[in-house]
């Protein structure tokens, strides 16, 4: 299996040893839910990352795509959860090509769990499992040591707890796809608002046997607040100490110049 | 004036209390002086080592209190006096907790301290340390010496070895018996009486300009502005030292004050206007 | 999702040889005496010319929870009555909630008995060196609080003193204190201070004239008190859900509560 290098392990746990501790280990913030109803399954995540108390991203995307009918949304580690459901969507993928079948949720399901095992829970990737296939609609959870969940509706991250008091309050068996959407939507708003680590908007995906609708900030109750004040400096106010224009013609000499032929070109994503 | 003297007159050690339970008793009790020495403990075997880890950020940078730090002070004996001069940053960790911290303190109109290491303890004992000169003062109806009032506080600072005190001051004053006086005591009980001290992490820095430059015979404005470059030089190469210039000038009148001023514009005028610090450069070519 | 918290300035060194257990070689290990909770929040004061204004955000977390979502940072000391309405000096304290209290209260007690005793209030410098003693008594087991006072001095000008937690102080023009210090702190220092801002066309180079440091007007202080918890509410996650705000002038003290977002 390619991707991992071991060749500071051996050094590294010698200085764990003489009691240098390890990298502390990034047990992160997130709220994710799952929730079958008649026909489909709901999947629903908030949107906040954080690196120890700051928020890095007020909008970042949990609900990550394995196949056209499977989804997965990821808590733990961001870059492990973000890697994990990449190589297993690409595994999956060829799998499907070479027995010319959709993929099942299972298969993803134990891909996943097989590939965190064997790494006894050092790749960091909490994940909530979800799909419609030939032989039905399944949700799973799948811890970072390898474990697996089969149940009707699902909460992990450090959101879990406010999310599932939600689910064992509301929940019913055999709900629709409005009530299962609302469902997650109010689980993932508890620990938006009940746990520090979750917060901003719910992204919440819907899987049916024909398709699957991807509802990226299906709620945004925490829009930021207009400044009361602008905070826009006169020209001029910054001091400068020297100036010196490079002009067009001139930058040839550092860098290569290429002129692009569209007119438009592509817009930078950026964060609104 | 005697029952004055007598109530805040008992020798340290024996103020000294260790532990707090009797903490509320200068609410009701007339008697406790303000500065009283009465400090809580932590209920531990080794209160210590205790308070090492919870305040320390050198050996646990990961403690929970971080106590803000002083940096680079200097104090030097010249035919005129003495000048004292610091820079204004304090540091808790990382953070720049202030720009503008007084490092100078003024015990009393003729004696000057400076401080390094903890503000706090710098702050406290330095203010106790003035209430003893002031003691010193109505007892024996004349001034305290400098070489007394440091002996003062090295031996207060001594009684507490160990326990996690930490500052560096440099005690300077002017008297008749003594004339130009500067002493030099740290935490760890050490006083020395000297013509030149730097403290703090920026005293390599501060003893580079001030020993090349230094002379017992320099005139008041050589002298002060040598206590100004020095400082600079140890804000402009110590990232812990910074913000202003503090600088005072002791004589046996009493110290003078001359200024506290942003090192940012007195940098730019020291390399413009004397073609010093060439390392730093704004040309764009 | 931690995306960046290899980030040292985040964590502290992640790899170390200072933070290294220094008693645990030999199996045993030592049960510390861990006496502190950090309960995040945020508080903010800022001194103008009739006027100082106390702030700070009313949530008390421990860990990834809240505890409450109105919690008061902001405190009257120093009046007769249990309701303070004839308090003169504010007093807010944040770090560990239940050193802050214990450290208001005595405080409190403290300025009450001044009272009693003398027959007026305790100014407000005279308040702040004895807060100042009062940490400095803990010098050993310190409160593990940032304080921050404010007040009118004797000219009627507003005056705020900030604290480290064993009680070294300073009066200033402005301070932020707690979690969200380091963000909103440069922003009162480029505000309040007009720390890097010069006037435009004042001159060329170094002859360019900084911006005149006069003391800003109270409607205007108070929407940069909001503005800046409204920022660090946005990117801090201890900080929220309500804004706590103390006005302190001649005629008395002036209370808000202000709503933060509450994720």
């Amino acid at each position: 299996m390619p991707g991992f290098d071991f060749s500071n392990y051996n050094r590294n746990a010698a200085l764990h040893a003489r009691g240098v501790p390890l990298p502390k280990a990034t047990s992160t913030g997130t709220t994710i839910v799952g929730c079958i109803y008649d026909g489909g399954v709901v999947i629903a995540a908030d949107t906040r990352a954080t690196s120890g108390p700051i928020v890095a991203d007020k909008n970042c995307e949990k609900l990550h795509y394995i196949a056209p009918q499977i989804w997965c949304a990821g808590a733990g580690t961001a870059a492990d959860t973000e890697f994990t459901t990449a190589l297993i969507s690409s595994q999956l993928e060829l799998h499907s090509l070479s027995t010319g079948r959709k993929p099942r949720v299972v298969t993803c399901m134990t891909l996943l769990k097989q590939h965190l095992f064997r790494y006894q829970g050092h790749i960091g990737a909490y994940l909530v499992v979800a799909g419609v296939d030939p032989t039905g609609t399944h949700l799973f959870t799948v811890h970072a040591h390898g474990s697996t969940d089969k149940l009707p509706y699902v909460t992990m991250g450090s959101g879990s707890l406010a999310a599932m008091s939600v689910f064992e309050t509301q929940w019913k068996p055999s709900c629709t796809k409005e009530d299962a959407m609302e469902l997650c939507s109010q689980a993932i708003q508890a620990g938006i608002f009940n746990d520090l680590g979750s917060g901003s908007n719910v992204d919440l995906a819907i899987i049916t046997a024909d398709k699957t609708t991807l509802h990226r900030g299906f709620v945004k109750p925490n829009e930021r607040s207009q400044k009361l004040k602008n905070y826009k400096f006169p020209r001029g106010t910054t001091a400068v100490l020297n100036e010196k224009v490079i002009t067009k013609d001139e930058i040839g000499k550092y860098v290569s110049v290429h002129e692009l032929e569209s007119a438009e070109g592509e817009k930078m994503d950026v964060d609104s | 004036m005697d029952t004055l003297v007598a109530r805040y007159s008992r020798p340290a050690n024996l103020q000294r209390e260790t532990y707090a339970e009797d903490q509320h008793d200068d609410l009701y009790n007339d008697n406790s002086p303000a500065l009283s020495l009465k400090f809580a403990m932590p209920p531990v075997a080794q209160p210590s080592a205790w308070l090492r880890a919870a305040t320390d950020d050198r050996s646990n940078p990961n403690c929970p209190i971080k106590i803000a730090h002083g940096t680079t002070t200097l104090a030097f004996r010249f035919q005129g006096g003495i000048i004292v001069a610091t820079d204004s940053r304090a540091t808790a960790g990382n953070w720049i907790a202030s720009q503008t911290v007084k490092k100078v303190i003024e015990i009393n109109n003729c004696l000057l301290g400076t401080m390094a290491g903890g503000a706090a303890d710098c702050q406290y004992w330095l203010a106790w340390l003035g209430m003893q000169c002031r003691l010193h003062e109505l007892r024996h109806k004349r001034r305290i010496s400098v070489a007394a009032a440091s002996k003062i506080l090295a031996n207060l600072v001594y009684q507490y070895k160990g326990m996690g005190l930490s500052m560096g001051t440099m005690c300077a004053g002017v008297t008749k018996e003594e004339g130009p006086a500067l002493y030099y005591i740290d935490s760890d009980g050490t006083r020395l009486s000297g013509n030149l001290f730097c403290v703090g992490s920026g005293q390599t820095f501060a003893y580079g300009v001030l020993d090349a430059e230094y002379s017992y015979d320099l005139s008041e404005e050589a002298a002060l502005e040598l206590g100004r470059r020095s400082i600079l030089a140890a804000t402009h190469r110590d990232a812990y030292s910074g913000g202003f210039i503090n600088l005072y000038h002791v004589k046996e009148e009493g110290w003078v004050k001359h200024g506290f001023n942003d090192t940012n514009p007195i940098f730019w005028k020291t390399k413009l206007e004397k073609g010093e610090f060439t390392n730093v450069t704004s040309s764009l070519d | 999702m931690a995306m960046f918290s290899q980030n040292p300035i985040m964590n502290g060194p992640n790899y170390s040889f200072a933070e290294a257990p220094k008693a645990a070689m030999d199996g045993l290990r030592e049960h510390r005496f861990n006496p502190y909770t950090d309960n995040g929040g945020s508080t903010l004061a800022i001194a103008g010319d009739g006027f100082a204004i106390m702030a700070g955000d009313t949530r008390l977390t421990s860990g990834y929870s809240i505890n409450t979502r109105y919690a008061p940072k902001v405190f009257k000391i120093g009046g007769t009555t249990s309701s303070q309405d004839d308090a003169n000096i504010l007093l807010s304290v944040v770090g560990f909630a239940a050193d802050g209290e214990a450290l208001q209260e005595r405080l409190d007690s403290v300025c009450k008995m001044y009272r009693y005793r003398h027959g007026k209030p305790m100014s407000v410098n005279a308040c702040a060196k004895r807060l100042s003693t009062i940490l400095y008594q803990k010098r050993f087991f310190p409160y593990y609080v940032y304080a921050i006072l404010g007040g009118l001095d004797e000219e009627g000008k507003g005056a705020v003193y900030s604290y480290d937690p064993v009680g070294s102080y300073e009066r200033e023009q402005c301070r932020a204190g707690g979690a969200a210090a380091s963000l909103i702190m440069p922003f009162l220092d480029n505000q309040v201070n007009f720390k890097n801002q010069y006037v435009p066309g004042s001159g060329i180079g170094h002859e360019l004239q900084e911006r005149d440091r006069v003391p800003l007007p109270r409607d205007e202080v108070e929407i940069l008190v909001k503005d800046a918890f409204d920022s660090a509410v946005e990117r801090h996650i201890e900080v929220g859900d309500g804004l706590q705000m103390m006005i302190i002038t001649k005629d008395g003290i002036e209370e808000k509560v202000l709503p933060l977002k509450k994720d």
